[in-house]
Parts: structure tokens; C-alpha cells; sequence
């Protein structure tokens, strides 16, 4: 279901391949990028711009994988489309992620912190 | 009016595609903002149904009207044969009390804080929800 690209510091890209993160896909999603933290990967850009909506349970799986990499990495999301943007502020998580417009812009942000 | 009804299998697999079906309906009518909250509740409603609400009959499709009157769109969603009677008004907790770091329990404040009204009561032999989004302020 994910794709991942690396980017040169070491930062793993991650596109969740659906245009919904929804209850119908959530778990699978999560499953798959703790598989991809359990690997090695500590350094991650969870790139939303394709997704055009994201419910409760698409955000309790991003909110599972911020927990999941906790102290050992980081984490940052990119390219929140207007009605995604919106979902994460109706449910504060733009106090819990950090938010950048692009992949590019959050691929720049965690290697300056490496 | 206009009025359309649903039929959804009562199977997570079928929610994003109800949903978008009925928001292909209401799309000429609703602002940008009216139709998040719309996508948002009925599909928070919808899952927490199929995820949650136990029925004797788990083949049996969960019946959905869609009503689009000329001040706001209603949703009225039927539970499923069986069902245990549940209000979402009296377990949703607001969203500013959610813990923002809990990996689920948002859906019902969802409901609440993206729809204008709602109700929840006997319809036939069966107790439904019923949403509203209003059309103006948008």
C-alpha cells in the first residue's frame, strides 16, 4: 500500500498510495510504516499530497506512528491538501505534528536537525 | 426536495464509496466548507455503525435517506437490524476535551462538531440519526 522513496540525509518519504486514509485502509497503513520503523527507519516524511480526505481513523494511525517513533527519530508530514489542512485543525493536529507545505520543505527541516 | 436513498453493506469497504456517492449529490448545493463537514460526519457516522453496532443480521444493508431541502441537507441513517440503541450526542466528548494524542475515539465528536443539528430517534421498526447541515454561513 505505501510507497517510499530515501532521500539523501536518510530521510524515508512516504506516500500512503490511496487517495482516502480512512477506517477502510487505516491499520494497513499504519501496519505498514511500523513494519518500515521496526526496520530501521527513524527519520520520516509522511507526504499527504495525495490524499484528499482523511478521517478519525486515518489521523489515529498518524497519531500511532508519531507515538511509534517517539524519542528515537523524527517525524514530519507535507503537502496537506485544503480539506486534510482542515481536518487536522478541527482536531488540533497541527499541535502535534509538524507541518510543512512540501516533501522538499520537510525533507530540509529534519536533515538540518540531524 | 430532493431525496435519494442508500443501501451500504454493512462492510468498512463500502463507507468511502457511499460517501462519495451521496457527496456527488450534494456537491452543487453545498459551500466548501458545509461539504467537509458533511463528508466528515456521514462518514464518521457511517464507520462508527459498521465498526460498532452489533447486529442479527449482519447481511443486511444499512439504509441511508439523503434529503436536500432548500435551507440544509439531512442525513438520516437507519441502524442496523438489532442493534442496541445509541446516541451519539450522549458519548461524544468535545473536541477541545479530546486528547490529542489518542489513537482513536475521535469519530463521535466529529459528528457532533461538523453537524448543525442532530437527532435520534424511532423511524418504522428501527431507531435512526439524523444529520443536518445547514446551507447558510458557508
Amino acid at each position: 500500500m505505501i510507497q517510499t522513496t530515501t532521500h539523501d540525509a536518510g530521510i524515508t518519504i512516504v506516500r500512503p498510495g490511496v487517495e482516502r486514509l480512512t477506517a477502510a485502509n487505516a491499520k494497513t497503513f499504519k501496519d505498514d510504516v511500523s513494519q518500515l520503523i521496526k526496520s530501521g527507519a527513524s527519520h520520516l516524511v509522511i507526504d499527504l499530497g495525495g490524499v484528499s480526505f482523511v478521517d478519525s481513523s486515518g489521523l489515529g494511525a498518524l497519531v500511532g506512528i508519531y507515538k511509534l517513533i517517539g524519542l528515537r527519530g523524527d517525524l514530519a508530514v507535507s503537502g496537506l491538501q485544503a480539506d486534510v489542512a482542515q481536518m487536522f485543525r478541527i482536531c488540533r493536529m497541527d499541535g502535534v505534528f509538524r507541518i510543512f507545505a512540501s516533501v522538499e520543505q520537510a525533507c530540509e527541516n529534519l536533515a538540518g536537525a540531524l | 426536495m430532493k431525496r435519494r436513498t442508500f443501501h451500504m453493506p454493512n462492510d468498512l469497504r463500502h463507507v468511502d464509496r457511499t460517501v462519495l456517492s451521496m457527496k456527488a449529490c450534494v456537491e452543487p448545493s453545498l459551500g466548501a466548507s458545509a461539504l467537509l463537514r458533511f463528508e466528515i460526519s456521514v462518514t464518521e457516522a457511517l464507520v462508527n455503525l459498521v465498526k460498532h453496532a452489533t447486529t442479527s443480521d449482519a447481511a443486511a444493508p444499512i439504509d441511508i435517506e439523503l434529503h436536500d431541502a432548500d435551507n440544509a441537507v439531512c442525513v438520516e441513517i437507519c441502524d442496523p437490524v438489532g442493534a442496541a440503541p445509541f446516541d451519539v450526542r450522549d458519548h461524544a466528548p468535545s473536541q477541545n476535551a479530546a486528547d490529542p494524542l489518542a489513537e482513536n475515539g475521535r469519530g463521535l465528536g466529529l459528528i457532533v462538531h461538523c453537524t448543525d443539528h442532530i437527532a435520534y430517534g424511532p423511524k418504522a421498526d428501527r431507531m435512526c440519526l439524523s444529520l443536518t447541515i445547514s446551507k447558510s454561513g458557508d
